[in-house]
């Protein structure tokens, strides 16, 4: 529109990326800019991940030295190793790795989305629905379908349901977030109904799909997910920059050029297909996603959104807290769920009190 | 009659609307003797109430159901007070005492006592209070940093995550302690079924607190409404206006859910009916929320026994699928600017 | 690389934003009805009139925020809702009242997001990007701040630093919603001054003002709002009576010719009696 700029004198024919960042060319069409700290940042949290998974490979009843671990990993080590590492250990650290990005990942969309560092999609009734129906498969009175199918299917339930009642999106989806908040009062109710009709031992059944646990997980789900999450990444990646515009105003994103609805509806089917697939495997473990971000945007210094980071981030913090559940109180477990609460109880609570300082947000 | 559609809500004679409703409430009340899970039919209620019944009868009628008649007055009568003075206080239509946490503050203190030693049937009402009262003042600490875009949502998305920590640590107690755990899945389901009187009368001097409180506080509470700067301009101390309130909401609140459980969305959904009725001044609608409490606690609970008979549905599951939808159409109302 | 190497002459570009028989309305309550209206290009143009005449929402209805009911905006002759989105805004920019920024962003970063209609998923960064956004550094009188966080800057940087992130825009056509309210005497003057200066090198610009000597100063061309209808239209001189004061905000005043630069300015203000 405006052909001036092509006639500037002394103007360099070769681009240049603006500070801190690094362009991609591929041919003449493709041009990616890559932030360098995010990379640099993103594989230190690649590195303190594998250092802590080795750890959690390695610490338990029977303890595995680090080097066996490794060992183990690349195919030797001695076969009781290699069963307890591969056979044990490995599916249930896959499964904190993939439930932690999950539920990071779509926190740090849904609290971008809302401008609001509480809004996590614990409490959009989804997490609360899929133990619903995930607890009245264990108790008997639900069709006799695994409690992780009956999660997945109560998780797509109250999506459908919220949708239907908030009549789409809203502003800053938060039409669609107190739907949410309803469906889940109301499934929150019927699980206790449901746990208050069964005798204590069949309660006590129920018991990890109501605090979020990693014991009762289903290996074909975890399968799921693993793919779940890597599609959900890649898909952050590609609309990365229409994503950064969330935080504007509607009005300042329509000036833009961009169309808002489209990229809350987008942005609410990744956090919705994300938070359903990790419950469906760990049950409501919803501190992660309010932990995880934070964490990532500490660590961003509040720049950008840190997709990338706050799924690593979670994915680190679920992992810790499922060694500490499994080890602190040994050979008591504790529910991963009941961990995370503890741990980021009180850290919810700081953000309460400290919130006035920051004003969005 | 007509002509109340004609005016605004506010408009209203209090009065009349006042005589309408408790009309209504003792209807329900009546109503609620009369009908039942049991095998008792209507008529023979209705000739035990006239003093022909059989001795049966009489036990079913005047211990059974008058008693739960009486904690579903009760319960309601506190809740939505309750959610009356909460919203008022917070300025903001969807703060509740369930949904912003102050009721999960009161299951945690429960659930500690309980396995502390104590059984729901011997349950102090004073620990229910502490919760409430606990679980309020976090509520305080975020209504506290509304900015100056009063921001409804902010609220009850505090309210949420709250509530969700305080339920994982309620969970985390009854972990370890398997006993607690059988009784408080009873409680938490929310029910005014198998509760006793003496319970009742036992909270009758912590109500009396509540109600001085509400007396003092009620005027500046109108003057609250236009605004925390004018509220002062008018001579009033908001700080301690709201301190105040607060005190009587966990007292009302703590004292309900010791008696009932949790029972969510009654402070949501009673004081939306009032200011419907007779419109937003909060004198009026307190007025109003004494009678719609127990009304809607009391159908709720008729429609609780009849509708999954012979067993029953807990109030708790069906205030909920009631409040539920009520929550979403504030929201979706044009009162709200920001959504 | 200095300024002056980027003289603007938009000659080229053509930008013409009119509306025909547009209707705007807010849930049921008809703002707008059936409105002909046409920006002059080149021109810097004052919408003005009382509150709830529909300014804001003439301006959001010219910019494709708000959606007709019925009527179209044609931009260059075609409709503006039939156009790719981004389409547009590599034509027409807007400042809305209501600016939201993300926390913790520096205005430059800030600035970088006007390039985003020029951007897509692949192409991500362009030769000329950083030479749009040095250039509207420059214009808004901003490099010096260039790294300073937006949150930490007065109110007036701040309205500079949007209206840059327009300019980074390269639209020949910017609309501004009250870019002066909020403001104070000082740092009106610099954000009126700013839109002069983009005047000068082609652009076509729309502005809702509250203040009506402002309006007259700093636009070319005024358009008076009365309850959702144009009162009359016209070149400041041209337009502004006693009488239009008086239909538009229901005062009595005097007008007189500022002595300096010719525009008029009210003296005399009282509320009309009986």
């Amino acid at each position: 529109m405006i052909p001036n700029r092509l006639f500037m004198p002394n103007a360099t024919q070769e681009t240049v990326p603006p500070n801190g960042y690094k362009l991609l060319t591929l041919g003449h069409k493709v041009r990616i800019l890559i932030e360098k700290k995010a990379v640099v940042r993103n594989i230190w949290l690649v590195l303190i991940l594998l250092l802590s998974c080795v750890m959690t490979l390695g610490i338990g009843t029977m303890m595995i030295s680090p080097k066996e671990v490794i060992a183990v990993v690349f195919g030797h080590g001695s076969p009781m190793s290699q069963f307890i590492v591969q056979d044990l250990r490995l599916p249930r650290l896959l499964a904190a790795v993939f439930t932690g990005a999950a539920f990071s990942l779509a926190g740090c969309l849904m609290q971008t989305m809302a401008r609001n560092r509480l809004a996590t999609p614990g409490i959009i009734g989804i997490d609360n629905a899929a133990m619903a129906f995930a607890v009245s498969s264990v108790v008997g009175m639900g069709l006799s379908i695994a409690p992780s199918a009956m999660a997945l299917a109560g998780a797509a339930t109250a999506t459908a349901l919220a949708f239907g009642l908030a009549g789409g999106s809203g502003t800053r989806g938060y039409r669609f977030i107190v739907a949410g908040i309803g469906i889940g009062a109301i499934a929150g109710a019927v699980t206790q109904l449901l746990l208050s009709q069964v005798s204590i031992d069949v309660a006590n059944s129920a018991y990890p799909w109501t605090v979020g646990s990693l014991s009762a997980r289903d290996p074909f789900m975890v399968h799921i997910l693993g793919a779940g999450v890597a599609v959900c990444l890649v898909a952050c990646l590609v609309f990365a920059s229409q994503f950064a515009l969330l935080p504007f105003s509607d009005q300042v994103i329509t000036g833009l050029g961009a169309n808002i609805k489209y990229i809350r509806i987008i942005a609410l089917v990744l956090c919705i297909t994300l938070t359903g697939l990790a419950v469906s495997v760990a049950g409501p473990v919803g501190l992660v996603a309010l932990v995880g971000p934070e964490i990532a945007r500490v660590l961003a210094r509040y720049r950008g959104i840190p997709l990338v980071s706050s799924a690593l981030t979670g994915a680190l913090v679920m992992v810790i807290a499922d060694l500490v559940g499994r080890t602190i109180l040994s050979p008591i477990e504790l529910p991963v769920g009941i961990v995370t609460a503890v741990v980021g109880g009180p850290y919810l609570i700081w953000i309460l009190i400290k919130r006035s300082s920051r004003s969005s947000l | 009659m007509l002509k109340w559609f004609s005016v605004t809500p506010a408009q209203r004679p209090l009065p009349s609307v006042l005589m309408s409703a408790l009309f209504v409430l003792t209807f329900c009340c009546v109503l609620s003797l009369l009908l039942g899970a049991g095998g008792l039919a209507p008529h023979a209620s209705l000739l035990t109430l006239l003093g022909h019944g059989s001795a049966d009868a009489e036990f079913t009628v005047f211990h059974l159901r008058l008693t739960r008649t009486l904690v579903g007055l009760f319960v309601g009568l506190t809740l939505g007070i309750a959610g009356a003075l909460m919203q008022a206080v917070a300025r903001n239509p969807l703060a509740e005492p369930g949904l912003l946490g102050v009721s999960a503050g009161s299951s945690f203190a429960v659930a500690m006592a309980l396995v502390l030693g104590a059984s729901t049937a011997t349950l102090t009402v004073g620990i229910a209070q502490i919760g409430a009262l606990i679980g309020c003042l976090c509520v305080i600490g975020t209504a506290k940093m509304q900015g100056q875009r009063n921001d409804p949502i902010r609220l009850v998305l505090a309210g949420a995550a709250l509530s969700s920590l305080l339920l994982a640590m309620t969970s985390l107690i009854l972990l370890f302690d398997q006993r607690a755990a059988d009784e408080i899945r009873f409680w938490v389901t929310g029910s005014v079924a198998g509760r006793d009187t003496s319970t009742l009368i036992s909270v009758l001097p912590s109500m009396l607190l509540a109600l001085i409180c509400i007396l003092y506080t009620a005027k500046p509470l109108a003057s609250l409404a236009l605004g925390e700067r004018v509220a002062i301009g008018l001579g009033h101390k908001p700080r301690r206006i709201r301190g105040i309130v607060i005190i009587a909401v966990a007292l009302l609140v703590g004292a309900a859910t010791a008696i009932a459980g949790p029972v969510a969305f009654i402070g949501l959904v009673v004081p939306f009916a009032a200011r419907a009725l007779v419109g937003p001044d909060i004198r009026r609608t307190l007025w109003l929320c004494l009678p719609l409490g127990p009304i809607i606690v009391i159908t709720a609970d008729i429609i609780s026994r009849l509708v999954a008979q012979p067993a029953e549905m807990p109030l708790g599951v069906l205030t909920a699928i009631v409040g539920a939808p009520v929550l979403l159409f504030i929201v979706r109302s044009h009162r709200l600017p920001t959504l | 690389m200095t300024a002056s190497a980027f003289q603007h002459t938009h000659s080229s570009s053509y930008a013409r934003l009119e509306a025909e028989q547009l209707t705007l309305k807010h849930g049921k309550t008809t703002i707008i009805e059936r409105l002909n209206v046409t920006l002059p290009e080149g021109q810097v143009t004052a919408i003005v009139g009382p509150n709830g005449c529909g300014k804001s929402t003439l301006l959001n209805g010219l910019s494709r925020v708000h959606a007709p009911s019925s009527g179209v905006v044609l931009l260059n002759g075609k409709d503006i809702h039939s156009l790719p989105s981004k389409e547009v805004a590599r034509r027409l920019a807007l400042l809305p009242q209501d600016t939201l920024a993300p926390d913790g962003i520096t205005i430059e970063e800030l600035i970088r997001f006007g390039r985003h209609p020029h951007q897509s998923a692949l192409k991500q960064w362009a030769m000329n990007d950083q030479d749009a956004i040095d250039y509207a550094l420059k214009a808004a009188d901003l490099i010096g701040l260039k790294d300073r966080l937006l949150d930490t800057l007065s109110g007036g940087q701040r309205q500079r630093a949007w209206i840059a992130m327009s300019i980074a825009q390269e639209t020949p056509l910017l609309l501004l919603d009250e870019p002066t309210s909020a403001l104070d005497l000082g740092h009106q003057i610099e954000v009126f001054e700013l839109i002069r200066t983009l005047s000068k090198q082609g652009k076509t610009l729309a502005m809702v003002v509250h203040d009506l000597p402002s309006a007259c100063r700093y636009s070319d061309h005024i358009i008076a709002m009365k309850s959702g209808e144009i009162l009359t239209q016209g070149s400041p001189k041209d337009i502004m009576t006693k009488e239009l004061v008086r239909e538009l905000y229901g005062v009595d005043c005097d007008l007189i010719p500022d002595p300096m630069t010719g525009s008029p300015i009210l003296i005399n203000i009282q509320r009309v009696r009986g």
